[in-house]
């Protein structure tokens, strides 16, 4: 089954193998791996019908059986015993239902290997020392949301001569710090060490508001990065222009829009996508995304909307083989402006909405209450 | 962490509240409000409600067709003169101040109703306009009334009260419109401060958070969130069916008196399969008739959550069955809980020995049961449910339909919200 290591290693992220059945092959075999060792995904599988053989060629991907986000909250599927998981992380979903999602040593390192080529690609890592300002929660004992161990991970893509936090840890909970944020960052602005900002895009747009509103101009460096994940959902009313995100960033902070990079990933599909110059999320060698209809889950053709799915053959000790997020996508065949070949998606939006109207007793639990 | 961002972001602006505590005082030194002229003036706003310029203000809320033309007529019924009339007399009973000499006493007394005084209407959102509704019954029976708006108001209730208030300037003094954010608990606990009682309308968060606001001098008058469903025993003809499934397409199972599941008198799962089958057909076609008001993402939501449901499905535990976006879930436990809601209820077995106990836990919980059985069981299963903390029985159909003057809840609202006062002569 190494023969992953093919896929997922490979320098140039976004050109396809050379080996053009590989990813095919490498889903199979995963596929067939999970319904040795999860019999509970096995049963799915069939009851669907499904059998590995059916995947002869990539148009036939679809058919593999999805999970959904809110079945991984809800039921445990792992293939590997749960002694052999090396990091755990859970999504931070609605109130008390978390997808737990655990990597073996295997998948960690094919994993690791593939961010680091991933990254690398893309400029993020450095030898460079830098400040970090994580716009987001320290870690700690207390908590292990997927997006804390995220931003702590993406704190080790540059050797780091110090970290502060917008969310710093009480020892029971966080408080707000932007105070501490700020007197960090005019320190920061004043080394020649460039800076390097980790968070959600929300505190990143509120940190410069607030900068550019007591009239602070930085120059924080050419090299200085922002780099930002968990997307922009939750922040209802906060519908930030994107544009204009990016203005402020070079009026307030000095750092040009070649050096800010929007993420997407999900802790129930363990990778990346970097938003590119033109504001697509291209779609890199190791996995494919396939757009499903919001009734059936059949696929969508591309340019119309639907459920976000994706299928990786990355990690062995889960069946995350193919898994449909609650996200609404729509895909797009490259190229695209900004010099990439590799289709891409763009985000709509996602599944339910806030602020159902609804008078039923313990229904919010459903409903609503989607914040991060 | 949405908090900390709504705190930061200040959105909503603070109210004056010296200024409004002048206006409040004013208020209550006025002479009582006249309800005739609360009555007249909402019958005017009643009337007003056929101009097309209303349905054209709900249409752009993005509500269907249909559902427009349903809301306006049961909204004009319900501010209609002698619908109001009548429930002043239904639940206020006697209104005029009567003289009488107790019993064992040769001192008269005179007895009547009055105002609380000044209530604080803390509302949620999940009927369009429910603000404006709890409002007016303040001004039925002569409060004052501070409205503090639900975070997702779409604008109904405030303009349905300014209106009102251009039609009788006598009520506009009794009225204050706040838009004050439920995380401002400083200017709320103020607010609960300045009023006799506070009228909550939502869920266990709101409540919860309103008993924490309100100091033991003042009342709280709660409208919890509740559950209603079917319970059926015996065969079944489809038009029962029919009537629980209109029930659920028209009002999206989202109200406290929405049919959240169909409870069958049996211990045989297979025969719940079977009917859930049967019924998922009828929803289906029941469906069809009206137009799905969720939208795109709630039906992506619901084609997820349906799917995971037939993921997790096994024979003898839980089973899903599907037809035209609705889904019907057999589950093979009693326990009561709202469904997914657009069209997604749940068909479950309960003997009706188990029903006390079954429903024990949901104290205060409850609300509306669709009963459908044979005429001679009939009287023995309404008082077995009743016995729970159900207060209804009724039709499918009528599940989410008032009669007026109804009682809410098991209460009269309008006499929560007045007092009843002696004087002895």
């Amino acid at each position: 089954m190494d023969e992953r290591r093919k896929l997922f290693l490979k320098r140039d992220p976004y050109s396809p193998p050379k080996d053009g059945a590989l990813f095919l092959r490498s889903v199979r075999a995963l596929t067939e791996h999970h319904i040795r060792n999860c019999p509970e995904y096995a049963r799915i599988l069939e009851e669907r019908g499904f059998s590995p053989d059916m995947l002869r060629s990539e148009e036939d991907l679809y058919k593999l059986p999805v999970i959904p986000t809110l079945y991984l909250k809800r039921n445990r599927l792992f293939s590997v015993d749960e002694k052999e998981l090396r990091v755990k992380a859970s999504s931070s979903g609605t109130k008390g239902k978390k997808s737990v999602v655990g990597l073996d040593k295997k998948s960690l390192r094919l994993g690791i290997g593939m961010m680091f080529r991933f990254f690398k690609y893309h400029g993020i890592i450095s030898p460079v020392p830098v400040n970090y300002i994580v716009l987001g929660y320290e870690p700690s004992a207390h908590a292990d949301m997927g997006a804390i161990k995220t931003a702590y991970g993406t704190t080790k893509f540059a050797p780091a001569l110090s970290r502060t936090y917008a969310l710093k840890d009480t020892g029971s909970d966080y408080e707000l710090n932007l105070e501490g944020v700020k007197r960090a960052l005019i320190k920061a602005a004043k080394s020649p060490f460039p800076v390097r900002f980790v968070g959600f895009p929300p505190y990143m747009y509120f940190l410069m508001k607030m900068l550019k509103d007591e009239g602070i101009r930085l120059k924080t460096g050419r090299r200085s990065t922002v780099l930002l994940g968990g997307g922009w959902k939750g922040f209802s009313g906060l519908e930030i222009d994107r544009e204009e995100f990016l203005r402020l960033l070079d009026e307030v902070l000095g750092i040009g829009r070649e050096r800010c990079f929007e993420f997407y990933s999900a802790v129930e599909h363990p990778m990346a996508y970097v938003k590119c110059s033109e504001g697509h999320f291209h779609i890199p060698c190791y996995s494919r995304v396939i757009i499903r209809d919001i009734a059936s889950l059949e696929p969508v053709k591309d340019g119309e909307a639907g459920l976000l799915s994706f299928v990786t053959p990355l990690v062995t000790s889960m069946p995350l083989v193919s898994v449909v997020t609650d996200d609404i996508a729509v895909r797009h065949e490259g190229p695209c402006a900004c010099g990439l070949n590799a289709p891409y998606f763009d985000l709509l939006g996602r599944a339910g909405v806030a602020g159902i109207k609804t008078c039923v007793s313990g229904a919010n639990e459903f409903l609503g209450g989607k914040n991060a | 962490m949405l908090d900390v961002i709504n705190k930061l972001m200040g959105t909503a602006e603070k109210p004056d509240m010296e200024a409004l505590k002048q206006r409040v005082s004013a208020a209550r030194r006025l002479p009582a409000l006249d309800r005739e002229k609360v009555i007249r003036a909402c019958g005017a706003l009643s009337r007003e409600l056929a101009s097309p310029e209303y349905a054209a203000m709900l249409s752009g809320l993005g509500m269907p067709e249909e559902k427009i033309r349903r809301e306006i007529s049961l909204a004009a019924e319900m501010l209609s003169e002698g619908y109001l009339r009548e429930r002043v007399k239904t639940e206020l009973g006697e209104t005029e101040d009567a003289v009488f000499t107790p019993f064992g006493s040769a001192r008269p007394v005179k007895r009547g109703l009055r105002p609380l005084g000044v209530l604080l209407h803390i509302s949620a959102g999940n009927v369009d306009a429910l603000p404006a509704f709890s409002v007016i019954e303040g001004l039925l029976t002569g409060n004052v009334n501070l409205l503090k708006l639900p975070r997702e108001d779409n604008g109904l209730s405030a303009a349905a009260l300014e209106r009102l208030c251009v039609i009788e300037p006598a009520i506009e003094p009794f009225v204050e419109v706040l838009d004050v954010p439920s995380t401002d608990t400083e200017t709320l606990a103020a607010l609960a401060g300045l009023s006799d009682a506070v009228v909550v309308w939502g869920g266990d968060e709101a409540v919860a958070a309103a008993r924490r606001l309100a100091r033991p001098d003042t009342r709280l008058i709660e409208w919890g969130h509740k559950l209603s469903f079917a319970y059926f025993s015996g065969a079944q003809a489809d038009a029962a069916l029919y009537s629980a499934a209109e029930n659920i397409c028209m009002t999206e199972q989202l109200y406290c008196s929405s049919c959240q599941g169909i409870y069958l008198d049996t211990d045989d799962f297979e025969e719940v399969c079977r009917f859930a089958e049967r019924f998922a057909a009828i929803l289906g076609e029941v469906s069809e008739k009206y137009p799905f008001s969720g939208g795109d993402r709630i039906r992506a939501q619901k084609t997820l959550e349906l799917y995971t449901e037939e993921l997790e499905a096994r024979p003898n535990e839980k089973r899903v069955f599907r037809a035209n976006g609705a889904g019907v879930i057999a589950v093979n436990d009693g326990a009561l809980e709202a469904s997914y809601q657009f069209r997604c209820p749940w068909v479950k077995p309960l003997k009706r020995e188990r029903l006390p106990e079954t429903l024990a836990p949901y104290k205060n919980r409850l609300q509306t049961v669709f009963l459908s059985c044979a005429d001679e069981d009939k009287d023995a299963l309404s008082e077995l449910l009743l016995k729970t903390g159900v207060f209804r029985i009724t039709d499918g159909r009528l599940m989410s339909r008032e009669y007026c003057g109804m009682p809410h809840d098991g209460e009269y609202p309008l006499l929560r919200y007045m007092k009843r006062v002696s004087v002895e002569i």
